[in-house]
């Protein structure tokens, strides 16, 4: 084993050292069930076997899972798809010995390929998931889950009738501070669960460069109806997941408006969206999307009675240490928070129309990461290659990794129904006929 | 004995938060930022060396403190004098003069201190009279630190000694100043201002509700009633602590003739 494959590996049990799998493995299953195929014995058993994959799909987030899949000890790239010359040769270029395709169909006929890597545009996720199960492949498959309700409950159906494994590229679900951080909620340090609040904002056009006009829906697909629902089911899809997995519960209805405010160069989705989501118990899901301001960059807000917990960041602050902090305290727990404000001079200062300034407390001793949720492609540590790493290891067991498929399933329908909600302008309750046996309203 | 102090230092933002729990009696904080856990530390211990030195100079409370050795002393005849401490009172003679007498360490009659130059020594003209540096020794810390973390380079941080006499130096990290607010000891919740401060220091004077009657006009010999709170924001962090004591107790006229001999930024008045 190579130098590079012994850190590895030591990261992957690290991994599951720091979420206390050892010493609480049943209380940690309770809250992300998908970790039970990613225990240390298991990582044993594949010591030396090695999952070999296919990527279908290999622009700028293909990419991205190439450059994890090579620092993988039991992963090995054996072919590359895709229908854009300039991505198949930088993929190429950092896996020379991959054969290449640029008809997924043929990829997926090849006996050398366990699993395969779809990171296409939103309107090839369901076709090439489908197909490559009946296919008999592994399939490991971005997010959002599919661009409309029927080719999710299709996807989810022959899930459901296949053997294989299916991952949707949630990786929030392997982000150690949001494991901790829904733990924490879930052991009641919050309190009851009275709402959430997320949004994301950025300050860019959301484009790529096109070098040729005839190629614009296939570069900057994301802008358009045909292949995306835009924010929606880019950006909302991760952060709806996580309110239903705080609150273990799936919305009943959601009310919202769009709009193209800034960027109207074309793009036929919005770039502007607001919506609340409403649980059957009365919490509410206040969602926000802007690419035209990046004040507020992004968040994830879990509101509890006795406290918030932010899991974007990795930091929860308690009701009752609002007031009465020392200056210098809050002071602290602005810069902590990446916040200017004042610094009460001579007496507390308490200001009722302004926000307060709360004591900050990690989710996680020590370092770890935060993700500014500015990039496009992907951030560093964000779970996603945790993820992708336990989808290797069940290449080689053949386990299916529980409720992954689900929760990638009811955030996806959330997203395409808040984004019907916004163009029939309407209040739109969840569909009977698209109810899953794991959804709880 | 060394004061309760502690620190902490945030990697992630660079930030140092230094505090000493009990030094010339209040509490002095500092956050310090950009410069690495070692040199933070660094500049805190010397600090802190400073005020230890300060408070046993000129700590009233302090039965071994100069001042105090004075104060039982100089009723009976002429004291001698370290050099700093000789400096102070004579500063404070400048002061007393400067704010047509309003500023008063003796809190009586500042003519009741009679000044020796040859030997650098100072007696008191009766018994009663004393010397508080109370409205003072903050402000000279502030000064003598504030030639530290110049000479150390620092140059992002926030003192805070005692929650009324605050140096900003640079600004916050995300905001381009210090941004420092009063609340109304009156009015939970209304808070009366806030200033952005950058390279200066700032000090507020005020009654609260707990007031003690600390503030005596020395020509009425009475205690202020009134209910109202004073702050100042200049470069010399000792200007700010002697004009905010002055300024509680002194009418339209006076404050605006004492204000003229001094660089001050801006001067906020509330009245309750």
């Amino acid at each position: 084993m190579s130098k590079k494959e012994k850190q590895v590996d030591a990261g992957l049990r690290q991994f599951i050292k720091d979420l206390g799998y050892v010493a609480g493995g049943a209380a940690l299953l309770g809250t992300v069930p998908w970790l039970q195929s990613f225990t240390p014995d298991k990582l044993d058993e594949i010591k030396k076997e090695k999952a070999r994959i296919g990527l279908i799909g290999v622009g700028s987030r293909g990419q991205y899972h190439i450059h994890n899949l090579l620092e993988m000890p039991h992963a090995k790239i054996v072919a590359l798809c895709d229908n854009y010359e300039p991505n198949l040769k930088a993929a190429l270029e950092l896996c020379p010995d991959a054969k290449t395709y640029t008809d997924y169909k043929k990829l997926i006929e090849a006996k050398d390929i366990d699993g395969v890597i779809v990171a296409t545009p939103l309107n090839w996720h369901a076709v090439i998931t489908l197909d490559s199960l009946s296919a008999g492949k592994h399939v490991f498959c971005e997010k959002a889950m599919a661009l409309t309700m029927e080719e999710c409950k299709a996807v989810y159906e022959a899930y459901k009738q296949s053997d294989r494994v299916l991952y949707f590229c949630m990786q929030r679900m392997f982000d150690e501070k949001y494991i901790k951080g829904i733990r924490m909620i879930r052991s009641g340090l919050l309190g009851d669960v009275v709402g959430a609040r997320c949004h994301w904002f950025r300050n860019n056009d959301w484009r790529r460069p096109v070098p040729s006009p005839n190629l614009e829906k296939h570069i900057n697909w994301r802008l358009y109806r045909e292949s995306s629902c835009g924010l929606m089911t880019e950006l909302a899809c991760h952060q709806l997941e996580v309110c239903n997995w705080a609150t273990a519960l799936t919305p009943k209805s959601v009310v919202g408006i769009g709009d193209i405010v800034h960027w109207k160069d074309g793009r036929e989705v919005y770039d502007s969206v607001s919506l609340a989501y409403h649980y059957g118990n009365g919490v509410k899901i206040t969602y926000e999307s802007l690419i035209a301001n990046k004040f507020n960059g992004m968040e994830e807000q879990i509101l509890g009675s006795k406290g918030t917990l932010n899991l974007a960041t990795g930091m929860y602050y308690l009701e009752d240490e609002a007031e009465g902090n020392s200056a210098i305290e809050q002071l602290l727990a602005q810069i902590g928070d990446k916040v200017f404000s004042a610094v009460p001079a001579a007496g507390a200062s308490w200001r009722p129309e302004t926000k307060k300034v709360y004591k900050a407390h990690p989710v996680i001793k020590g370092k770890f990461n935060v993700n500014d949720g500015m990039s496009m492609i992907g951030a560093e540590k964000d779970g996603s290659d945790e993820m992708l790493s336990s989808f290797c290891q069940a290449c080689i067991t053949g386990e299916k990794g529980r409720d992954i498929v689900e929760e990638a399933y009811s955030a996806t329908t959330l997203c395409l129904l808040g984004d019907r909600a916004m163009r029939e302008q309407r209040c739109v309750e969840y569909p009977e006929e698209f109810k899953i046996p794991f959804m709880k309203f | 004995m060394d004061e309760p102090c502690y620190f902490n230092y945030f990697e992630s933002s660079k930030t140092f938060h230094g505090a000493i729990r009990n030094i010339m009696g209040t509490r002095f904080d500092i956050v310090m930022l950009g410069e690495s856990r070692a040199q933070s530390a660094a500049v805190f211990m010397d600090l802190k060396r400073e005020l230890r030195r300060l408070d046993s100079l000129l700590n009233r409370f302090d039965d071994e403190s100069e001042i105090s050795k004075l104060n039982v002393r100089a009723s009976s005849g002429f004291v001698p004098l370290s050099a700093e401490v000789w400096a102070i009172l004579c500063d404070c003679k400048r002061y007393h003069e400067i704010t047509d007498g309003l500023f008063d360490v003796t809190k009586d009659d500042f003519s009741g201190i009679l000044f020796r130059e040859g030997d650098r020594s100072v007696s008191f003209a009766s018994g009663k009279t004393t010397v508080d540096l109370g409205g003072y020794a903050k402000g000279y810390a502030l000064l003598r630190l504030q030639q530290i973390l110049s000479d150390n380079n620092v140059g992002q941080c926030f003192v805070d000694f005692g929650n009324s006499s605050i140096l900003g130096v640079g600004h916050h990290p995300f905001g381009d100043s210090w941004k420092v607010s009063m609340e109304n000891p009156y009015r939970r919740g209304e808070t009366v201002f806030e200033i952005d401060i950058r390279d200066r220091a700032l000090s507020v004077s005020g009654n609260r509700p707990e007031y003690s009657g600390h503030i005596i006009h020395p020509a009425t010999k009475k205690a202020t009633d009134e209910r109202k709170a004073v702050c100042v924001v200049c470069k010399n962090p000792l200007d700010a602590e002697v004009l905010t004591t002055t300024l509680m107790i002194a009418g339209d006229k006076e404050k605006n003739d004492i204000l003229k001999r001094f660089e001050v930024d801006s001067v906020y008045e509330y009245k309750w």
